[in-house]
């Protein structure tokens, strides 16, 4: 036993996606101790809200400022409300309104911005000229009154009694705060999704149910595989014809059809993770069947199961004692792809709404669900869906790299 | 070179781990076939009949000149049954369809188009007003002698008394629907058309709103042609309603060209009679009117960035991404959040049949602990106005419908929602509390647990189900979610009873003449209470004697006064009972467009009052006459 774990842990790509898989799940589990809480909370009050720290703005107003002076801040103030892309699109307006190409310099912002107050109407509709565009000049002049505004800004407190508005703080263009020192602030690794929760916290949650319910389903499937392989490979006859015949039937209709038929069947209100692990296990098992069975039909003739038979042993210690220990290496390597397998059901079986019941878990499958019906792909947020794929990826490719190590450990045919 | 092939192999592994997941998602696209958008009335008719494909000699739909051709989306699911305006199964919503925008007159007519902007009725096959007599029994309606139908002879209000006398008798949706109000429509001369209301025990008309409303609703069909049909069924009403009527003789604009399962195009009718000064003086701009048959949401919206689609009919999260991220020529009918006109209020329905909902702490307690703001905000992307702007009531947001009521009388009635510590103390004070410690609260020794539902696919509600179920959490109250799909969701909870959902959304009346009478006997009337196939309203079943009095007062009343106080009260009952709780305002039809290739379409302010209802729904039909080709 001691020589075999040796031996796997000299194969360098068992460690490798050891370390991956063991990275991961220390992730998974050290995590929430540092974020404790309810990973389908809807925190935000909107869908997808991009990666950052946020900070109360409305406590920022209290914080201590101190005044600072960047170089290039009003230059980059103006330029984010006025990029080139727009100061173009404003000499547009302005030659069909009638002002002549030359008078207008867009690198003179100053000067830009004298006509563009003069001229612009937002009332006028040039010819040919779609809404969209129109609604962008209103937008961007909305956007530059705000920008241009280099006096301070006051903010004001209605007075209790009388509601009129007195001045609680002046704010300067220069006033910066210390984000540390704002007493409310949230990290959002990867943003929110379109409930407005947490992603981070959820996805390693979802990662802990879908890892979790990876290995029922494995454990479920690997066992009754395994059972009956050993049964039939090993007692042979109608035993084996039976099982065999169940196996095929199995086999032939394909395993995700009647898991998708289960799964519907089942009912949303019934279908806990447990509930889903189970379902995957009870109808991924065929293929762990069917090699084990072969695996044992050419071990059953060896001469120590021979002398064990002779000597009169019982069928379930000759099994136990004789034949699982030498597929056993094998029956690990197929639990390995099994809980790999169970982990993609289960997401794909969530993509088409059909996994575990909504409201309890996260599972990494319905994230991406949420993400797809909310259109995240096609919208460019990408930390609704992308951390979810990469996730399965690395759980995926970790499991099947370990499974690859301990082939080329056990598999004679392989060995270096 | 060993290290090499490892590298690729890895590379190979994480691809296709990368595909198995991707193709996940493949599936659910294929599965999701729904439109997000909940159709108000063509989903009441699901197709049975074989998808009509046939072609003219001489269309070729794939020759359709783009700069012709105006595109839609979002509207037809699946093949046309049929172009019969006495049918209810033709599933032929470019065709025909009626809903709180109006009918839609691309191809059959009305005698006038509503205006949901301003309730106002313009006249289409109709000459001038419709008149009252003075008892406010009968409308007189005069016939536009320039209407003409498709094979040139002139509309008369013959064909009017005709097809509504057909309605009744085979007993479409049309006909049952007007039964009960109109007594009659006659032709009292070949030009004017007399409709008399059904009257109730004091001698007035039963819901004179409801003739008002049949003005705007109800499709003209040909006498004659009606006839032909007649013959070729041997009368059989079955027989008529089924009949996919490819010879049918139309009024309007556009008339039949091509149809298969990909796509269905309509053509103008170059000798249509509106363009005759009395009506529009001119033809509408596109030559054709297509529309690709999708499969689902994702496609349409793609479609539509495209520039494939020039109107969608859908919804679209954070439509402002469209213009404001991507900066694509896409815009809607206000530019800001709601960016429509919001007439429509889906609403969650307690199934009043399950004891624990008879209980009205519980009732109270679920809404008022449910976040509308969430809703708004993640749901519907900020595509509604909130309960802040518009507090609950049963009348829409329009100005219209918020002046029939007395804002002070109900307003310690209204919730905002998010109120867990309110929610909590009612279910405390009503003695339901947890006893087991299970986390769940209990009543009559049973566990408060619920199965929140609505149909598959449909995203927007789906997003609402979940903020729903996860108020009951906050409460000590078990709520699952369901999405069935769409069929067997709408056929069960139309049903006359149904114990298989606790809470479940439907849709609600959106803008009609009969508003906001219409939504509150939508919301609370108990004459739909045991009807088998019940498409008309309270499907939780509740029932309230009073409430049934002020339904028969409401639409005779002529005194403001007293109708503004009738009004008040059902708001009382429906805030206090909470039979159901409305989760959103929304439009009645979305409508974006792409003005890649058209554009003058109609927009907030720009003095057309034409309504943004995807250029075909009642009065919005007058935006194809302004459309022009983008340069």
């Amino acid at each position: 036993m001691k020589n075999t774990l040796r031996q796997v842990f000299h194969s360098p790509k068992f460690v490798a996606g050891f370390i991956i898989f063991v990275a991961v799940l220390m992730t998974l589990f050290i995590y929430p101790l540092f974020n404790p809480g309810n990973p389908l909370q809807m925190l935000a009050l909107n869908s997808f809200s991009k990666p950052g720290t946020y900070v109360s703005v409305y406590d920022s107003i209290d914080t201590d400022s101190i005044v600072m002076k960047l170089p290039g801040a009003a230059e980059k103030r103006l330029e984010d409300k006025l990029s080139m892309d727009d100061r173009l699109a404003m000499k547009e307006w302005l030659v069909t309104a009638g002002v002549p190409e030359g008078d207008i310099d867009t690198t003179d912002t100053t000067n830009l911005l004298k006509i563009w107050k003069e001229k612009y109407d937002p009332s006028i509709k040039p010819a040919g000229m779609t809404i969209a565009k129109r609604n962008y000049y209103k937008r961007l002049t909305i956007d530059l009154d705000k920008a241009l505004n280099s006096n301070e800004v006051t903010i004001a407190t209605p007075n209790a009694e009388t509601g009129a508005l007195e001045e609680a703080k002046k704010i300067n263009d220069t006033d910066y705060v210390n984000t540390k020192d704002v007493t409310n602030a949230i990290t959002l690794p990867l943003g929110t999704d379109n409930f407005g929760r947490d992603v981070l916290k959820e996805l390693v949650s979802a990662a802990r149910t879908s890892i979790m319910i990876g290995f029922i389903a494995g454990i479920i499937a690997t066992l009754i595989g395994l059972s009956t392989g050993l049964l039939a490979g090993y007692v042979g006859g109608m035993v084996d014809e039976l099982i065999l015949f169940i196996t095929n039937l199995f086999t032939v209709i394909p395993g995700f059809i009647i898991l998708i038929l289960i799964s519907y069947g089942i009912g949303q209100e019934n279908r806990g993770a447990t509930t889903v692990a189970i379902t995957i296990g009870l109808t991924s098992w065929t293929w762990t069947t069917r090699s084990v069975r072969s695996q044992v039909i050419s071990l059953r003739n060896r001469d120590h199961v021979n002398l064990s038979k002779l000597s009169g042993h019982s069928l379930p210690r000759i099994i136990l004692s004789d034949i699982l220990p030498y597929i056993a290496s094998y029956v690990v390597m197929a639990l390995i792809l099994q809980i790999s397998t169970a982990i993609l059901a289960e997401a794909q079986l969530s993509m088409l709404g059909l996994g575990p019941k909504t409201t309890e878990v996260p599972t990494l499958g319905l994230m991406m669900n949420w993400a797809m019906v909310y259109s995240a792909h096609t919208h460019g947020y990408w930390w609704a869906y992308f951390p979810v794929l990469l996730i399965i990826a690395l759980v995926s490719f970790s499991l099947n790299l370990m499974n690859t190590g301990l082939d080329q450990v056990f598999n004679p045919t392989l060995r270096d | 070179m060993l290290r090499g092939k490892r590298l690729t192999a890895i590379l190979l592994v994480l691809v296709m781990v990368f595909a198995t997941v991707l193709s996940g998602c493949a599936k659910k696209e294929e599965t999701k076939t729904e439109p997000t958008a909940a159709p108000a009335v063509e989903a009441t008719t699901a197709p049975t009949a074989a998808p009509v494909a046939e072609e003219t000699a001489d269309a070729d739909p794939n020759a359709l000149p783009r700069t012709e051709t105006l595109y839609f989306g979002g509207q037809q699911w699946g093949a046309v049954n049929g172009w019969n305006p006495l049918g209810d199964n033709n599933n032929n919503s470019m065709a025909l369809a009626s809903s709180g925008s109006g009918s839609r007159t691309v191809m059959f007519e009305t005698l006038y188009m509503y205006n949901f902007l301003d309730s106002s009725m313009t006249p289409l096959l109709a000459d001038g007003d419709y008149q009252w007599n003075a008892e406010r029994t009968a409308i007189t309606v005069k016939i536009n002698p320039a209407a003409k139908w498709s094979d040139g002879t002139p509309v008369t209000a013959d064909d009017v008394a005709y097809t509504f006398d057909t309605n009744l008798k085979i007993g479409n949706n049309s006909g049952n629907g007007n039964k009960p109000y109109i007594a009659s429509v006659v032709a009292s001369d070949p030009s004017t058309v007399v409709i008399t209301a059904t009257l109730n025990d004091a001698g007035q008309a039963t819901n004179p709103l409801m003739l008002v409303n049949f003005l705007g609703s109800m499709y003209v069909a040909q006498k004659a042609w009606i006839q032909t049909v007649e013959a070729r069924c041997n009368n059989d009403a079955t027989a008529i309603k089924a009949d996919p009527a490819e010879d049918v003789v139309y009024s309007g604009p556009y008339g039949k060209y091509y149809a298969d399962a990909q796509k269905v195009v309509f053509k103008r009718n170059e000798a249509y009679w509106g363009q005759d000064a009395s009506m529009w003086g001119k033809l509408p701009v596109p030559k054709y009117i297509a529309h690709t048959i999708y499969v689902d949401n994702a496609a349409t919206e793609s479609a539509f960035k495209a520039g494939e689609v020039d109107v969608d009919q859908q919804f679209i999260p954070n439509i402002q991404d469209l213009w404001e991220k991507d900066g694509l020529p896409i815009s809607t009918y206000i530019d800001k959040a709601p960016y429509g006109i919001c007439v429509n209020m889906p609403t969650a329905f307690f199934n009043l049949e399950k004891p624990a909902l008879q209980n009205i702490a519980v009732r109270k307690a679920i809404a008022i602990a449910v976040d509308y703001d969430a809703i708004n905000a993640n749901a519907m992307t900020g595509q509604s106005p909130t309960f802040k702007d518009v507090p609950r009531s049963a009348m829409n947001p329009t100005d219209g419908e918020q002046a029939t009521f007395d804002h002070e009388a109900v307003k310690d009635l209204q919730w905002a929602g998010n109120d867990i510590a309110g929610a909590n103390k009612i279910l405390d004070d009503a003695g339901i509390v947890d006893k087991d410690g299970d986390g769940i609260r209990e009543l009559d020794g049973k566990k408060l647990s619920f199965v929140a539902a609505c149909p598959n696919g449909w995203s927007d509600w789906q997003a609402s189900i979940e903020i729903v179920a996860a108020a009951g959490k906050n409460i000590g109250i078990e709520i699952t979610t369901a999405y069935p799909e769409a069929d067997p969701y709408l056929s069960t909870v139309t049903g006359a009873h149904q114990q298989d959902y606790d809470i479940f959304m439907m849709w609600t009346d959106s803008a009609s003449p009969v508003q906001p009478w219409g939504r509150v006997r939508y919301l609370m009337s108990s004459e739909f209470n045991g009807v088998e196939g019940n498409w008309s309203g309270n499907y939780g079943h509740y029932s309230n004697d009073r409430l049934q009095e002020l339904l028969k007062l409401i639409p005779t009343e002529a005194d403001a006064a007293k109708l503004k106080s009738y009004y008040t009260e059902a708001v009382q009952i429906y805030l206090s009972d909470i039979p159901s709780f409305s989760l959103m305002y929304r439009p009645d039809k979305f409508h974006a467009v792409n003005e890649s290739v058209w554009s003058g379409y109609p927009e907030q302010g720009d003095g057309l009052n034409i309504p943004p209802s995807d250029c075909t729904d009642g009065y919005g039909i007058a935006a194809l006459y302004n459309l022009s080709l983008a340069q």
